[in-house]
């Protein structure tokens, strides 16, 4: 008989705001430890939080770009637990009243289809510090850069059913919050961290015991480590043993998850209202507002590319996963390009630069020009790539300039293309006359051999008329 | 409420705090004594805990710009223990705390 | 500010070393003070010593909240009250003792030795502000900052004859006060008169931005003179004057309500139904905050630290927290992790926050209904014996059943000397609904002006 997967995610994401949750220190990251610092994410006696506002904006756009209801008055709690990198020894966090909850996401899955999974709830919190286990031996040392950092904390419902609906459902919420500015979601970075949930049961049984798998630094990783977990609870059921309610960290080169203690009963936080903070109760009014202020959605976006570039959906899947790359097709298209063309260019030679850089270096204007250009025939596919490449280390002048200082202007003028015709029709008299016998597919030879003449150079476009005119004669 | 020295160890742990075998029937029956005197509460309906707010009623939100409150002294000045940069504490092998 | 004034503060400290009332002053930092009160010139404040509670952190000199744990600590940042006296011209004389980080009402729960009432040194001066107070009653200073979280200003303020205001939650900045009950803690000035703790206050006061708590409001403007007391109504809660109510604070009291009736008020007898619920709700409010405001003691970051004998972590914690708080600091952390604990938290603290909903509620209905201040003792005794009620935890408690429901409440509240009873001072409390100090500290000036707060009471 088969088993039945159920998997829920935790997701914690970095709000992309210029100071802290709760103090007005930079958030930092790469920065010499204990250096980025103040008496509130110290600890310090006697410092006191003060909730920073952007912090607020980005965690209500997240939640609303999940499908969320976003509470008017939420409350921040206090979640007491004794760690080194937790410097009250309470992480200020959201508890019996979440900025939002009740929202839901569509993922495009490799079994099921588009399916419906459920947002539980977002709310905001802080960051720890860093502790590291392996600077000095036998000592761990403490950095304290991170610590206060906001955070939002997404928990998905257990509606995902395979490692691969996991991944999915990942690399959708990450897009829905990179388009909506919440996070820079990177999971090397640490700005996207997740925890997972995963049990296994027959089909249409109660939910089995579930195990919680952590330590994973990349979707892919997560897929693995699911297959692997649910692996191991599959073989100790069939074994005739039962799931332990475990946590279990994976080991990215080995592929396994190990498990890393047993759970006690559940944690006792003694969760209660902070009283440094007031209820936060935001109006309806700047709810509005940041409504207004939701920057369009990838699939919106999917959608415009579709219908009113008129884009194929391999060429729509791949040009909106990042929206700096979808802003970027837009811009070239919105300078005048063909937006068939100009997504043929960015999945192209752009991408490519994209991907090592994560810059475009050449400007959306330029790119528009560099193809009009090429339309036009004054450039060829292969000289207008090789403008480009210039363009990627000259980024003043302009494409025309460019490709005339590198001699790659394609000759259109016809009394130059009749020259090169002449040439090569007196040089093939066997051939022009099989053509003249009836085997046009010559033509293609002859063109062909007018662009090796010219090395390169003359517009093929031009040459046809030219060699019909001829040899028609 | 009885409390007993097992109730007081049991908090203690959550608490971190190191109490003597010695001390515990005395901080059992302080404890007791207090907890037996804060039971006189009067059994007024519980409603929404959070709604109990002294002070200005809503959160003022700060704008997010860098201020943060200046250090006299850098944080190694306090530090009970400090090596390369770090505040450092015993290897975590064994905790069993997880976050 | 003239070398002469400092010599004289010196010679005051140290002739009232006995009452072992400071934790810290320096000569050295009496100068700095004294350059800075020449640089600001004319302040409000110029030149006044101020003694300041060492749960208020300072960079001159260290601050211990009079515990082991934070033995030599000194803050790297100055507390906001603190910045504005300096800018205001005062100085800050020194660092006053107080009950272990705030928690007592007798200041004998100090690492650092009990403080001894200024009138007879086996008594003691109430708490948790007792150096403070001490130090105001032993003129050793005209004005002191205390803290209050469930009476520590009024009650050594009635015990040591003088002065202590207790503003509204919210109207002076928390902002370096070490946390002990964030939601009740105050800031709250002592002076040897209304005035004086009155000018305190009016400096300390106003809008933080580092701490939301505060109300945005600019300092408070306390200067109202009034002449007679006509139009004001005057309540006086039934609770607060218990049948068993020691005689000489009786007395006291129904000398205060003379004159105040004298002066025109008009009396009125009122009901706060739910003042009995205050201390134990205070028990669990109060605790359940400490708790968690004291887990940052933990010797990573600051701070002492005890090694344990396992040598990891965990053993580390316990060490440092076991052995650096002392007794009673200890059995509020206790109570407080077993109220908001598993399965006990709705019997505890749920329960105890409706409670304190039903003070609240007390207290608006009987100002929304006419009465402009309350009347009452501060104290249920006089200056206690010192040791008298250490055996009993809920007895020490139980010395703040007058004070407590403001704090609850978060409104204003004062004490002031009435008179005396068997040689000691006996303190009358004005409670104001909320932000109303200005009318409260203008009724306290008049009543002050027509008492002798130092005759025996008959």
């Amino acid at each position: 008989m088969e088993w039945e997967t159920v998997i829920g995610l935790e997701v914690h994401v970095q709000l992309a705001t210029v100071t802290k949750m709760f103090c007005a220190c930079r958030t930092s990251y790469g920065e010499p430890p204990n250096t980025v610092v103040c008496p509130t994410c110290l600890g310090l006696p006697g410092a006191l939080p003060a909730a920073n506002l952007e912090a607020v904006r980005l965690g209500v756009l997240g939640a609303r770009a999940l499908g969320c209801t976003v509470h008017q008055t939420s409350v921040f709690a206090r979640k007491n637990y004794f760690y080194p990198d937790l410097p009250k020894g309470y992480q200020i966090s959201q508890f019996d009243k979440p900025l939002a909850t009740d929202g839901a996401i569509l993922v495009e899955t490799p079994e099921r289809g588009t399916i419906r999974v459920g947002i539980t709830r977002l709310h905001l919190e802080e960051d720890a510090g860093k502790s590291l286990h392996d600077r000095i031996p036998g000592q761990t040392a403490i950095d304290l850069n991170r610590a206060g950092t906001p955070l939002a904390e997404i928990v998905g419902f257990h509606d995902l059913r395979s490692p691969a609906e996991a991944r999915a459902y990942l690399t959708t919420l990450r897009q829905l919050l990179v388009y909506a500015g919440v996070s820079e979601c990177s999971m090397e970075k640490g700005s996207l961290r997740v925890d997972a949930n995963l049990s296994v049961r027959r089909p249409g049984a109660p939910l089995g015991t579930k195990t919680e798998v952590k330590n994973m630094n990349s979707f892919a990783n997560v897929e693995r480590a699911l297959e692997s977990e649910r692996t191991r609870q599959i073989a100790l059921l069939e074994g005739g043993e039962s799931v332990e309610q475990v946590t279990l960290t994976f080991n990215a080169a080995t592929g396994a998850v190990k498990v890393l203690r047993v759970k006690e009963d559940a944690h006792d936080y003694r969760y209660f209202p902070d009283p440094d903070l007031p209820p936060m109760v935001l109006e309806s009014a700047w709810l509005e507002a940041r409504d207004a202020e939701l920057p369009e959605l990838p699939t919106a976006r999917q959608g415009r590319f579709r219908d009113a570039f008129g884009l194929p959906d391999y060429d729509v899947g791949v040009l909106t996963a990042e929206p700096v790359v979808a802003d970027y097709v837009e811009a070239i298209v919105t300078a005048g390009a063909e937006p068939k063309v100009a997504a043929n260019w960015v999945m192209g030679e752009a991408m490519a630069r994209f991907k090592e850089t994560g810059t475009f270096a050449v400007t959306p204007d330029r790119l528009a020009a560099l193809i009009t250009l090429q339309g036009s025939g004054f450039l060829s596919g292969n000289a207008a790539k090789e403008v480009f490449r210039e363009m990627v280390e000259d980024t003043e002048a302009d494409p025309k300039a460019i490709a005339i200082r590198l001699g790659v202007v394609q000759v259109q003028d016809a009394g130059a293309l009749e020259g090169w015709v002449d040439e090569v029709l007196a040089a093939h008299p066997g051939e022009v006359e099989r053509y003249k016998g009836g085997d046009a597919k010559l033509i293609g030879f002859f063109v062909g051999q007018v662009m090796k003449r010219s090395r390169g150079k003359a517009d093929p476009k031009g040459i046809q008329p030219i060699l019909a005119a001829r040899l028609d004669r | 409420m009885k409390i007993g020295t097992g109730d007081v160890r049991h908090i203690a742990t959550l608490a971190e705090l190191e109490i003597s075998e010695a001390e515990l029937p005395s901080l059992a029956a302080d404890m007791e004594r207090i907890v037996t005197f804060v039971e006189q509460l009067p059994d007024i309906p519980v409603g929404d805990r959070t709604s109990v707010t002294v002070g200005p009623s809503a959160l003022r939100l700060r704008e997010d710009v860098v201020d943060p409150v200046p250090l006299a002294r850098p944080p190694e000045a306090n530090a009970p223990a400090w090596r390369d940069g770090f505040f450092v504490v015993p290897a975590l092998d064994g905790l069993g705390e997880d976050e | 500010m003239m070398a002469s004034a400092v010599a004289g503060l010196v010679e005051r400290l140290e002739s009232s070393a006995h009452l072992n009332a400071t934790l810290a002053w320096s000569h050295a930092a009496l100068e700095g003070e004294a350059a800075n009160v020449r640089s600001v010139g004319a302040g409000p404040l110029s030149s006044m010593p101020i003694a300041v509670k060492d749960n208020i952190v300072t960079t001159t000199l260290p601050t211990t909240c009079a515990s082991r744990i934070l033995e030599g600590y000194v803050s790297p940042y100055e507390a906001t009250v603190v910045t504005r006296l300096r800018a205001a011209g005062a100085l800050i004389a020194c660092k006053a003792n107080l009950d272990e980080f705030a928690m007592g009402s007798s200041t004998e729960h100090s690492a650092y030795g009990r403080v001894h009432h200024p009138l007879d040194p086996d008594l003691v001066p109430g708490g948790s502000s007792g150096g403070s107070a001490a130090l105001v009653a032993a003129d050793v200073v005209p004005a002191a900052l205390g803290s209050e979280t469930g009476g520590s200003v009024r009650q050594p303020a009635a015990f040591c004859g003088i002065v202590g205001i207790k503003p509204t939650y919210g109207r002076v900045s928390r902002h370096g006060l070490v946390s002990f009950g964030s939601s009740l803690d105050c800031v709250s000035p002592f002076g040897r008169t209304v005035d004086d703790a009155a000018r305190v206050l009016e400096v300390i006061s106003g809008h933080d931005p580092r701490d939301v708590t505060t109300h945005a409001l600019p300092p408070l403007d306390a200067s109202e003179h009034l002449h007679r007391l006509d139009g004001i109504t005057i309540g006086l809660p039934a609770e607060y004057f218990p049948d068993d109510l020691d005689p000489g604070i009786r007395a006291a009291c129904e000398l205060g309500v003379a004159r105040l009736r004298e002066q025109g008020a008009t009396i009125r007898r009122v009901s706060l139904p739910h003042t009995g619920a205050a201390v134990p709700a205070y028990y669990i409010v109060n605790p359940a905050e400490a708790a968690a405001n004291l887990a940052r003691y933990d010797g990573v970051r600051y701070g002492t630290r005890q090694i344990g004998d396992a040598g990891d972590l965990r053993a580390l914690y316990r060490a440092t927290r076991g052995r650096g708080f002392g007794p009673e600091v200890r059995r509020r952390i206790l109570v407080g992790t077993f109220a908001l604990s598993a399965g006990y938290t709705d019997r505890y603290y749920a329960r105890a926050q409706a409670a304190r909903r039903c003070i609240i509620d007390d207290f608006t209905s009987v100002f929304a209904d006419g009465v402009d201040l309350l009347f009452t003792p501060t104290t249920p005794t006089t200056a206690f014996r010192a040791g008298e009620k250490l055996a009993d935890p809920v007895q020490m408690y139980l010395a703040d059943v007058f004070v407590c429901p403001a704090s609850l409440a978060g409104v204003p509240a004062m004490s002031l000397p009435l008179g005396r009873s068997g040689g000691l001072p006996v303190g009358g409390q004005l409670i104001g609904p909320s932000l109303g100090e200005a009318r409260m500290i203008a009724v306290a000036r008049l009543l002050e002006s027509v008492l002798d707060a130092t005759a025996e009471v008959r």
